[in-house]
């Protein structure tokens, strides 16, 4: 195998020109492709992880069927102490807080709202979403039941500031009509336009009271120290609360989920179209460097150097070929993502981008599998574009072939 | 017992319909340790021979016979086994691997015979000194002349301790001195040695030194006689 690699290798950089053109060519492709794959996969990991840190976290704790009927009725009316003293000595979890989730319209003197109602626990949902470092003006909610937070987009369509009063109508659990006046404490702004535009957040306690849930709470919401412990934890916390639903980020946002698989899918295919076309070059050097050392061959054929270790030694050469390419492609896609490590600003498009739930700024983000993946689709491209080459070399007859000059 | 036999063995080219016979019916043997000449104007079937006993073409009609072993009841993965462990081929010109140094061509064939790192190591090195070749081991074939090229494929084509060497012209490239300095060296390595050396070429002063010379014309064997007691 020794001899193989060795003339595999020799043979590849023999012509350095013309290898390092396939080299170059397979490099630029390569970490072109990376640093698409990474801003665009920078943007649907901050989608992600926008919905994870503003509202959803990692899992949920609701009453059972609360997935399919999220109305007031389905309550943990324990209001989360059971899931509380759970999550407080479950390893793994790095925070957590109570809510209660609910409808209404906000009202101000010029304007009304539909918006979605979120009574949480100041202290601890700071811990859990970053709503708390989200305000732009005022400040974040404190003991006082009668103050709210609203989206800074919400607040100019109702034309309201901070210190303004503003009236919230719900209808109780009981199903009354009732609602009450409330002072705006600060505006957020965060990268969810759904979340800026009709979500308000009030005191846990004023929200109950004004519901009419007493001290139930809708939602106990939690997040995981690492994303790869949510699975095991909603499994243990599934087992430990029966009477619950417990669910992951993933099944709370399964469009998030299948955006994430589509854009998987998607580099699939973007890598297969890539790499088909450097195979068709990687062949046609082959293809060439056979026809140029069809004399050799023959030789090599005559001493007894067989198929099987010819062929190699072209596939071989292909792969060398591929790889330097590959590796030269990979540190170029690191260095571009190193350069673009502050984001790249599309505050041009933030109206666009704020209702897919993204940032104005676009931080690219390589994972492993953006390094494995065009790994194996290099290694099947370095087979299939030897295949023909090789063939063609295998067919020489060693006596006509050491005559070609 | 012959090392080489050629029993009524023809070849006959066919290119887009047109048949040109290269060989008729030629009968002939090669003894083990001769050093024998095949000779002949351009076109007489010379290489067309030679590449039929080294079992690099197959014949239209007749047999070959390496060491008692048809050749054309071999499949092409057992003759690339057979000319790896019983012939050595020198050719023309341009015989080594222009990406392995003189040593590491030398090598190769032991290489592929399974012969250990350090052996083959020693014996190429032996071999390096026996083609006057000591300390050019190390030199790439583009960096070396004709004449050491070719001394490096004599070396090559006996390193791998072959029953029979199969040289096709193999001073056709060389200048006069250069192609002496060869011939002594294969002749060498036939007294020393015992290999069987078989060569193609015209040129009578190559003849002159072989043995035996086989003369072919148009195909046949015009002539088959002892030359001398060299």
């Amino acid at each position: 195998m020794s001899m193989v690699l060795r003339l595999a290798w020799r043979n590849a950089w023999r012509n350095s020109r013309r290898t390092g053109i396939v080299v170059t060519a397979v490099a630029i492709g390569i970490s072109g492709t990376l640093l698409t794959m990474a801003v665009n996969f920078g943007m649907v990991f901050q989608m992600v992880e926008t919905a994870i840190e503003n509202e959803v976290g990692h899992l949920q704790i609701h009453a059972r069927g609360f997935d399919e009927n999220p109305e007031l009725a389905v309550r943990l009316v324990d209001g989360g102490r059971e899931s509380i003293a759970l999550l407080e000595h479950e390893e793994g979890v790095r925070a957590f807080s109570r809510r209660v989730r609910g409808e209404g319209l906000l009202s101000s003197p010029r304007a009304s709202a539909g918006v979605r109602v979120l009574g949480i626990e100041p202290e601890r949902e700071g811990r859990v979403t970053r709503i708390a470092a989200s305000v732009v003006e005022g400040s974040y909610l404190d003991g006082d039941g009668r103050r709210l937070l609203l989206g800074r987009e919400l607040a100019r369509r109702l034309e309201v500031g901070v210190g303004d009063k503003v009236v919230l109508s719900v209808q109780d659990l009981s199903g009354e009509l009732t609602g009450e006046a409330l002072r705006v404490a600060g505006l957020f702004d965060t990268a969810s336009q759904a979340l800026d535009r009709s979500t308000i957040f009030m005191q846990l306690g004023a929200s109950q009271a004004l519901l009419g849930l007493d001290h139930s709470v809708s939602e106990v919401v939690a997040v995981a120290d690492s994303r790869d412990q949510v699975d095991r934890l909603r499994r243990e916390l599934s087992a430990a609360l029966p009477g619950a639903e417990v669910r992951s980020w993933e099944q709370l946002q399964p469009l998030l989920v299948y955006m994430v698989d589509v854009f998987d899918q998607s580099a699939w295919m973007i890598y297969a179209a890539v790499f088909v076309a450097m195979a068709f070059g990687i062949a046609n050097v082959l293809l060439m460097t056979i026809y140029e050392r069809t004399r050799e061959i023959g030789i090599m054929r005559a001493i007894g150097f067989g198929r099987g270790r010819l062929v190699a030694t072209i596939v071989v050469e292909a792969l060398v070929v591929t790889f330097v390419g590959l590796l030269v492609g990979f540190v170029g896609a690191l260095i571009g993502v190193y350069l673009l490590r502050d984001g790249i600003d599309l505050s041009g498009m933030a109206e666009g981008l704020e209702y897919l739930g993204v940032g104005t700024r676009i931080v690219p983000v390589l994972r492993t599998s953006d390094f494995t993946t065009p790994l194996a689709v290099a290694a099947v491209t370095a087979f299939v574009a030897s295949a023909w080459p090789a063939w063609r070399a295998v067919r020489l007859r060693p006596a006509e072939a050491v005559r070609h000059t | 017992m012959a090392i080489l036999e050629a029993e009524g063995l023809s070849k006959v080219y066919e290119t887009r319909g047109v048949v040109t016979p290269a060989l008729h019916d030629i009968d002939l043997a090669i003894e083990e340790g001769e050093f024998t000449a095949l000779s002949g104007p351009s076109g007489s079937g010379k290489t067309t021979l030679l590449n039929l006993f080294g079992g690099l073409d197959t014949p239209t009609a007749g047999t070959v016979r390496l060491d008692g072993q048809a050749l054309e009841e071999l499949s092409a993965s057992e003759l690339s086994d057979l000319r790896l462990r019983k012939l050595g081929f020198v050719f023309q010109a341009y015989n080594l691997i222009p990406v392995l140094t003189a040593a590491e061509n030398i090598e190769f064939v032991m290489e592929l015979q399974g012969v250990p790192t350090a052996e083959r190591r020693a014996r190429a090195e032996a071999l390096l000194k026996d083609v006057e070749l000591e300390g050019l081991g190390d030199k790439r074939p583009l960096e070396m002349s004709g004449g050491q090229q070719q001394r490096v494929a004599v070396a090559r084509a006996i390193a791998s301790q072959p029953r029979v060497v199969l040289a096709d012209e193999p001073t056709a490239n060389l200048d006069s001195g250069t192609a002496g300095r060869l011939l002594e060296l294969m002749e060498r390595m036939n007294g020393e040695r015992g290999v069987t050396f078989l060569f193609s070429t015209h040129d009578p002063l190559v003849i002159s030194r072989a043995r035996r010379n086989v003369q072919l014309h148009d195909g046949r064997v015009l002539s088959d006689g002892a030359l001398s007691d060299r």
